[in-house]
């Protein structure tokens, strides 16, 4: 198996009753790669996926696999293979038959059928379970089976919609290492649906997030995590706290911000000017007690112990901050009600413009 | 509520409910009973003796049926022509209907489009007119059409509306099943012939047998639009319904084809009900 690359060229799909579910984008997925699109529902990630499997025709724009032009090629003749949502595995057809329905369909032998189909139910540890059928089996194994289902017509590119969201949490955790292995082990490239930034994170080469129709950001975990482009970004993977106001002065790379808790420097990626509505953004870990610059003074309203590690949340004239410590001799010895000073580094803090997040803010808030 | 007045009403719906039943099964039993009383016309309040010549009627030598003095005013031979006629329009009405029923139920449940529910009534509107209308415009286009009144024009008029049956439960099928289940095919790279063959039609199997049973008794029992579209031949429903219109009263032989059908009737509902307790697993 190889995998292929696929390009989105300006790609945007709107529906026929005049919704757009995808602005125009342009994506470059690499050969072999974990990809995910991560971003909250009715994003458009799902759309996205259909298009490169066929189910949906681009409004603008083509889809390339592997540099071949996918217009007008149907679902049945593209090198790619969709797990769905719900799995869609076949109710009435014994396992093995369910993997090796694609092998039917171009019209191999059964015995071949049957060897190949073992040989994958093998792969996803499944060897024993092939004259099963589907409904006797527990979710993570059905989960395989779709997976060992889609691997058996060796697509180039294998589309997973949100395939865990039915599990467990315990059995997620675990199918991320085996998803990950697999892909490792066929070298497929894996576009990767999910709202669930976590498994985003843990899996992916490259993330891309998206809000509304938009890819706001490509990048590594890393990259998304430590050094988000737009405040959604930001706000939706991992958690953070956010301070709004307006832009005081810039300089070397950073900008003064004004808000109502004072005046914070943070990092100034994206050139924001004097004046400009800014939002400032500080992970939890790079909040620190007793920290010299960029001080808060804060009152501790909860003190949850996680174990390895401490989450504080302070109550900063109105403003919840969150504050996440390592567990050890350094930290603080707090009470609930004991007030101090917080901080944090410049560098550990960026300020991005506020425009998008006005809104998704309230509606992340709501959900 | 207090206690006593749900006992009460409980009390009041199972004398209702037996009322019903009584209703409803009384005169299945008084003609089952009447059907084993020697005496024409059929009665159990004047009870003969058992006998079970108005069964027999059907295979007796000929020697025993012209000594009988009701059964030799009967014609045996036209009769059991008359339900070999039932049996072979059902043979065509229920593949048929099955056949143009499976096509509307996978047009509206998987084509959408605005022109649906207007195409909903359309396949529908059948079952709902008088069977007398379909009779009498089934004999007038097939007449026009150079083609006597006959088992041919009985079948067509049949199959207008039976065929709305299948459609119907073939649709509520369709329905539960997943669309993902047929794009996921589709994606496997299977052709949309081999999705219908591998999925959608083993999937609908149990609904295409009780389907099947449900369009051959409506064909062998109609009436009302056969009766208009027969010309001069003859079904099971127009012999006995010529037969029961007797001034004298009708045979017991009807009778005993009554209890056939009903035991007929029950063992298919039998069969329907374990399908059906076999497709819900």
């Amino acid at each position: 198996m190889h995998g292929k690359d696929v390009t989105l060229e300006g790609v945007s799909i709107t529906y026929p009753n005049g919704y757009t579910a995808v602005q125009p984008t342009d994506l470059k997925v690499e050969a072999g790669e974990f990809f995910s699109i991560l971003g909250p529902s009715g994003c458009g990630k799902t759309t996205i996926l259909r298009a490169v499997s066929g189910f949906n025709e681009p409004s603008t724009g083509r889809i390339l696999i592997g540099g071949e032009d996918m217009a007008g090629i149907g679902p049945n003749a593209r090198p790619t293979a969709l797990i769905f949502q719900n799995l869609a595995l076949f109710p009435l057809m014994p396992v093995w038959e369910n993997v090796a329905f694609g092998l039917e369909a171009r019209g191999i032998s059964k015995r071949k059928r049957r060897e190949k189909a073992q040989e994958l139910l093998d792969l996803v540890a499944l060897g024993d379970q092939g004259e099963k059928l589907p409904s006797e089996l527990s979710g993570g194994q059905r989960q395989r089976v779709a997976i060992a289902r889609a691997l058996a017509v060796e697509p180039a590119v294998l589309l997973l919609d949100e395939p865990l969201s039915a599990l467990d949490l315990k059995l997620r955790q675990h199918m991320r290492a085996e998803l990950r292995a697999i892909q490792k082990k066929t070298g497929v490239t894996f576009i990767y649906i999910t709202h669930d930034q976590g498994e985003a994170l843990t899996m992916s080469d490259r993330i891309a997030v998206m809000n509304k129709g938009v890819v706001e950001q490509v990048g590594t975990g890393d990259e998304i995590y430590s050094r988000p482009r737009t405040a959604f970004a930001a706000s939706f993977v991992g958690e953070v706290n956010r301070f709004d106001g307006r832009v005081e002065s810039v300089a070397n790379g950073q900008a003064v911000v004004t808000t109502a808790l004072g005046q914070f420097r943070a990092r100034n990626p994206e050139g924001m000017e004097p004046g400009s509505e800014a939002m400032l953004f500080v992970r939890p870990e790079a909040m620190a007690p007793l920290h010299s610059e960029n001080r808060i003074e804060a009152r501790l309203v909860r003190r949850d112990l996680e174990g390895a590690f401490l989450n504080l949340f302070f109550d900063a004239g109105g403003t919840e901050i969150a504050v996440h410590v390592t567990n050890d001799a350094k930290a603080p010895a707090l009470v609930v009600g004991d007030t101090l000073a917080l901080g944090f580094a410049p560098d550990a803090a960026v300020v991005l413009p506020a425009g998008a997040l006005a809104r998704t803010g309230q509606e992340l808030a709501a959900q | 509520m207090t206690s006593r007045s749900i006992i009460s009403s409980d009390r009041l719906l199972s004398l209702y409910t037996g009322g019903f039943l009584v209703f409803m099964f009384l005169p299945l039993l008084l003609m089952i009973l009447s059907s084993f009383n020697d005496a024409s016309p059929p009665t159990v309040t004047d009870w003969r003796g058992w006998t079970g010549k108005w069964y027999a009627f059907f295979w007796m030598p000929e020697e025993a049926l012209r000594a009988d003095p009701v059964l030799r005013v009967l014609d045996r031979d036209r009769m059991i022509a008359c339900i070999g006629n039932s049996l072979y329009v059902g043979a065509i009405v229920v593949p048929l209907s099955l056949l143009l029923g499976l096509s509307g139920a996978v047009l509206l449940t998987r084509w959408r489009a605005k022109a649906n529910s207007v195409l909903w009534w359309i396949l529908l509107s059948p079952m709902l007119a008088p069977g007398i209308v379909l009779g009498l415009s089934a004999l007038v286009f097939w007449q026009r059409l150079g083609i006597d009144a006959g088992l041919f024009t009985i079948i067509m008029a049949q199959v207008t509306f039976i065929a709305g049956y299948p459609m119907l439960i073939l649709m509520a099928r369709l329905q539960r099943q997943p669309v993902e289940l047929e794009e996921a095919a589709l994606d496997l790279g299977a052709s949309p012939f081999r999705v219908f063959r591998r999925l959608t039609l083993p999937y609908l199997a149990p609904a295409l047998i009780s389907a099947g049973v449900i369009a051959f008794m409506a064909s062998m029992e109609n009436y009302n639009t056969t009766m208009f579209a027969r010309g001069g031949a003859c079904t099971f429903a127009t012999e006995i319904g010529a037969m029961g219109r007797n001034a004298n009263g009708h045979p017991p032989v009807i009778n005993a084809v009554g209890t056939v059908i009903i035991l007929l009737t029950v063992a298919g509902a039998v069969v329907h009900t374990l399908l059906q307790r076999r497709e819900q697993r």
